[in-house]
């Protein structure tokens, strides 16, 4: 019993240091929001979330390997598509037209119902200059928002949380699965990272006396703790040289030691909040049983018991179909559209639909040509997508052209820069300014 | 460029980070012995394995099996589409289960087996090359790819380039063997020179379109399960790669990419990451690149120099390493002594930590270093130092079907039976009568054996609060502590 009350002090404790020093420095209003939140039991009320004049919510989507979105959003009327793609291309029956020139994958259904419903916008050719035919660069460039030519440090998730959330709750990033995505990489390390809530404790199995148990975890804690960690000197190697390695090759800031204490402790604090709403939320419609729909099912678990989240991060691989393409994309397209169908129903069943915004990506589409192995190579721009319930629904920006002549080494031409997507949702949906985390003003694309 | 450490900073702290380094670390009594050589024996003993005889045999179904290829060929020929895939899915059950024997195999050599570099070096090669199993569906495929590390580790570059290229689970994974004119694929031709080689910008795109068309050619035998060259794939245009200009083939293609400048320090600077745990400065960089071309792109001698130099024991390298999982793992067992868990368990470990052996995210491999560590993946890390510390339950017919190697039916729930309780640390072994009943001697050897350091003053603290809650301290309690220790960030780095 004592051991229980000193317990609960000490987290306490721990919390006002963390989450306190940054409230001394004035800070947007959300983050108010979030530090009450936090101390009041009331936040752990799914009814309270919903009816309250509560954050924006950005769940972005990875589809990683290059997804063929030449085949996805279909020019099935273009000669020019036929030609180049006499295996692969799908024909009339094979696609679900959107405005009779082009259509989704048939495997898409998830994502035209959403279209119909108003709730899904396609950005055609979306990508950069100079585009880079390497996945892992490629990635880069779009975790990193970086022009193709330099290479940034931090992502620009984690830039938005270096800019707008100093001091925020360890969940206001999660990602779902077991690798922080290079997007999340900050200055101040932030945001938390989820495989399984069941296991996302300190758990303590074997046979013991009584009392040991909250004894072993009470030590367990202590060992754990940091309390200088929101004073610790920030990441001096800022902007330092790479060196002669692979870009993206994960390089600590400060010491080794260092940043796994900071994680230590944001499991410790993140950690009870997690299992009480997923004990204690249900989700309110059936999802598929595929990877992809449980992390979604998961982020809406999470959603609905009001997490002060800003940004959840979920991602879906094996989109390089080099080899075989036609079936590996029907099942992965199907995947997709289910599941996110099934996210959308279950947050408009909870009444928080209006909050979230799905954003996906991939880091590059595919050559315009199919090779002879009945697949697709590295290529350039692609369409994203952007769900949710204010969205401006239909097809943004412009197909890229397929014509020969308008090719470059044989890929589109990108027409709408990927930044413009990412200044529209840090503009409108954030509700922060975007150049200070894209590095300067890009044109913001209207999506809500 | 590189300077020697001075032979009077070699003691028991050196040694012990070269162990840790070069190999997967050590009980205190190992690291006294190598502390008490020169260093260059001490380094010896672990670079010129060669010495010491390598007892572990392979799989007995490690071989190609052209009968076996057949008969299920044309039992595929003959059967129902529904049979088929009853026939697909037996086979896989054959194939998962043989991976998981391949994994078991293949951490036993690093835990127990007497060539700890070698093995480290394996691992190196296996996240460099990062073939998944995956898309290769067949554990003799990936046995012998990995033997072909154990063969070439510390050998030639531009011979283990080679084989590494015609190496049939890497002809599967980056689509080679599929590759053929007029529309060659270009997976292979991109990946070898970005991830394996030269890295972006040492390359035009011209450069894979053309490399891709030299390398046409290499294939895939899959009846006799080894590499062959198809001349009716290959193109016998003239192509012009990294300069060179002429009917290229696939051996043309390695021989310019390693001839290139940029490829030594490409494969310096991440081998110096991977076993100094962080990236080399540009200058550093370029006296390991002078070092290994000097030694004619031949590892062992690059390899030796660098453990031997002194900025590889600077206090910036010093214990500021995050422990892969397989480090983790492997050198929880050897620093405590003990077994492995079963291989059933060792592979849930590793995949829930994030290093699927045989098994890596992408071709790019594991990104490594602070990628390693998440929430999810610390307290991971956390639960299954109880595992490892205490043992586990296990149901029993799952164990003998393991360790029989026929394949489990059923429904699990049903068909696995009782549970029981294996491994763990045998706490006797590790500590002395007096460590185990003196708690001040108790948390002190507990942190020289599991950290070659001190814990901080406040966790000192609150171990030793743990521990006098007891009037004995029983196995338990002992065990209990070891797991604490392994609960802190400090057990996470080496």
């Amino acid at each position: 019993m004592k051991n229980e009350i000193t317990l609960q002090t000490r987290r306490q404790f721990l919390r006002s240091t963390v989450l306190g020093s940054a409230l001394t420095w004035t800070v947007p209003a959300f983050l108010a929001d979030t530090f009450a939140a936090l101390h009041s039991e009331a936040a752990d009320s799914a009814k309270q979330i919903i009816t309250g004049k509560d954050a924006s919510i950005l769940v972005v989507l990875q589809m990683a390997g290059g997804n063929d979105g030449i085949n996805t959003v279909v020019p099935y009327t273009n000669d020019y598509y036929r030609n180049a793609r006499p295996k692969l291309g799908l024909t009339a029956q094979q696609v679900l037209s959107l405005n009779g020139e082009i259509g989704f994958h048939n495997a898409l259904t998830g994502f035209k119902n959403l279209y119909d419903a108003g709730h899904l916008t396609v950005v055609q050719g979306v990508g950069y200059p100079n585009p880079n035919r390497s996945h892992f660069r490629s990635s880069e460039i779009w975790q990193t928002a970086s022009d193709a030519d330099k290479v940034e440090k931090y992502g620009w998730l984690g830039r938005y949380f270096d800019n707008a959330c100093t001091g925020c709750d360890p969940t206001v990033g999660v990602d779902i699965g077991g690798q922080m995505p290079q997007s999340f990489y900050a200055q101040t390390p932030t945001g938390i990272s989820l495989a399984n809530p069941q296991n996302y404790r300190f758990m303590s199995p074997g046979r013991f006396r009584p009392g040991q148990v909250d004894l072993l975890e009470e030590s367990y804690e202590k060992m754990n703790e940091m309390p200088d960690a929101a004073d610790a000197a920030p990441d001096v190697n800022s902007g330092g040289s790479i060196g002669a390695l692979a870009a993206g090759m994960p390089q600590p800031g400060g010491s080794v030691l260092h940043f796994i204490e900071r994680t230590a402790l944001d499991a410790q604090m993140s950690s009870d909040q997690i299992r009480a709403i997923v004990a204690r939320v249900k989700n309110q419609v059936s999802y598929p049983s595929t990877k992809l729909a449980g992390d979604l099912k998961l982020v809406a678990q999470l959603i609905a018991g009001g997490l002060p989240t800003r940004v959840y991060y979920v991602s879906q691989g094996g989109y390089d179909t080099h080899v075989n393409q036609a079936g590996t994309q029907q099942r992965l397209l199907k995947e997709l559209g289910d599941a996110v169908n099934a996210f959308v129903g279950d947050l408009k069943a909870q009444g928080n639909l209006q909050r979230v915004l799905v954003m996906t990506f991939s880091e590059f589409g595919r050559r315009v040509t199919e090779n002879a192995s009945g697949g697709t190579d590295h290529g350039a721009a692609a369409p994203m997508f952007v769900i949710g319930d204010k969205v401006k629904a239909g097809l943004l920006g412009r197909y890229p052209s397929l014509a020969p002549q308008d090719l470059f080494e044989g890929d589109i031409k990108y027409t709408v820069d990927f930044r413009s997507v990412y200044a529209g949702v840090l503009e409108s949906w954030l509700k922060t300014r975007s150049a200070p985390i894209l590095g300067r003003q890009f044109e913001a694309l209207p999506l809500v | 460029m590189l300077k020697a450490l001075p032979a009077a900073r070699w003691d028991y702290d050196t040694a012990a980070h070269l162990l840790n380094r070069a190999g997967f670390g050590g009980p205190p009594s190992v690291i006294e012995t190598l502390a008490g050589l020169n260093p260059d024996d001490a380094l010896s003993t672990l670079l010129d394995y060669e010495r010491y005889a390598d007892p572990t045999p392979a799989p007995d179904w490690a071989k190609p099996d052209p009968e076996g290829v057949k008969q299920l060929r044309e039992a595929a020929r003959n059967a129902t589409p529904d049979e088929r895939r009853k026939l697909y899915q037996a086979e896989m059950r054959v194939q998962f289960q043989r991976l998981m024997e391949l994994r078991g195999w293949w951490l036993n050599r690093m835990a127990k087996g007497p060539r700890p570099f070698q093995e480290k070096m394996v691992l190196f090669w296996h996240g460099h090359f990062a073939t998944s199993f995956d898309k290769v569906r067949n554990a003799y495929y990936m046995w012998r790819q990995n033997e072909l590390f154990r063969r070439l580790a510390t050998g030639n570059w531009q011979e283990l380039l080679t084989f590494a290229g015609k190496d049939p689970a890497m002809l599967i994974w980056l689509d080679q063997a599929q590759s053929r004119r007029p529309h060659a694929n270009e997976n292979f031709a991109r990946e070898v020179m970005e991830l394996f080689s030269l890295g972006i910008g040492n390359y035009t795109e011209q450069d894979v379109t053309e490399g891709a068309r030299a390398l046409t050619g290499w294939s895939l035998d899959p009846l006799n399960q080894e590499y062959v060259y198809r001349p009716l794939f290959h193109d016998n245009s003239i192509k012009t790669f990294l300069g060179r200009t002429g009917n290229l083939d696939g051996d043309d293609v390695i021989a310019q990419i390693v001839a290139q400048p940029a490829a030594a320090p490409f494969i310096t600077a991440k081998l110096w990451n991977y076993f100094a745990g962080q990236a080399p400065s540009d200058e550093l960089n370029g006296a390991l690149a002078d070092a290994f071309r000097e030694n004619g792109n031949n590892f062992k001698p690059f390899l030796r120099i660098m453990f031997r130099s002194e900025e590889f024991y600077d206090p910036v390298i010093v214990r500021n390493q995050v422990k892969s999982p397989v480090q983790w793992l492997v050198g929880t067992a050897r620093v405590l002594e003990c077994d492995l868990p079963p291989t059933m368990i060792c592979e849930g470990i590793l995949r829930q930590l994030g290093q699927d052996l045989f098994a890596p995210p992408n071709v790019k491999g594991w990104d490594g270093g602070i990628a390693w560590i998440t929430t999810t993946t610390l307290l991971d890390r956390y639960n299954t130092a109880a595992i490892l510390v205490q043992g586990a339950d296990v149901p029993r017919a799952r164990l003998e079907a393991m360790q029989q190697m026929t394949p489990m039916t059923g429904n699990p729930s049903e068909a696995w039976g009782k549970r029981v309780h294996v491994g763990g640390v045998d706490v006797d072994t590790i500590l002395s009568p007096d460590e185990r009943m003196d708690k001040d001697r108790l948390v002190a050897a507990l942190q020289h054996r599991l950290l070659q350091s001190a814990l901080k003053g406040d966790q000192a603290k609150a171990l030793g609060d743990f521990l006098n809650a007891r009037d004995r301290l029983n196995e338990a309690d002992i065990r209990a502590a070891i797991r604490l220790v392994m609960c802190t960030p400090e057990y996470q780095v080496t």
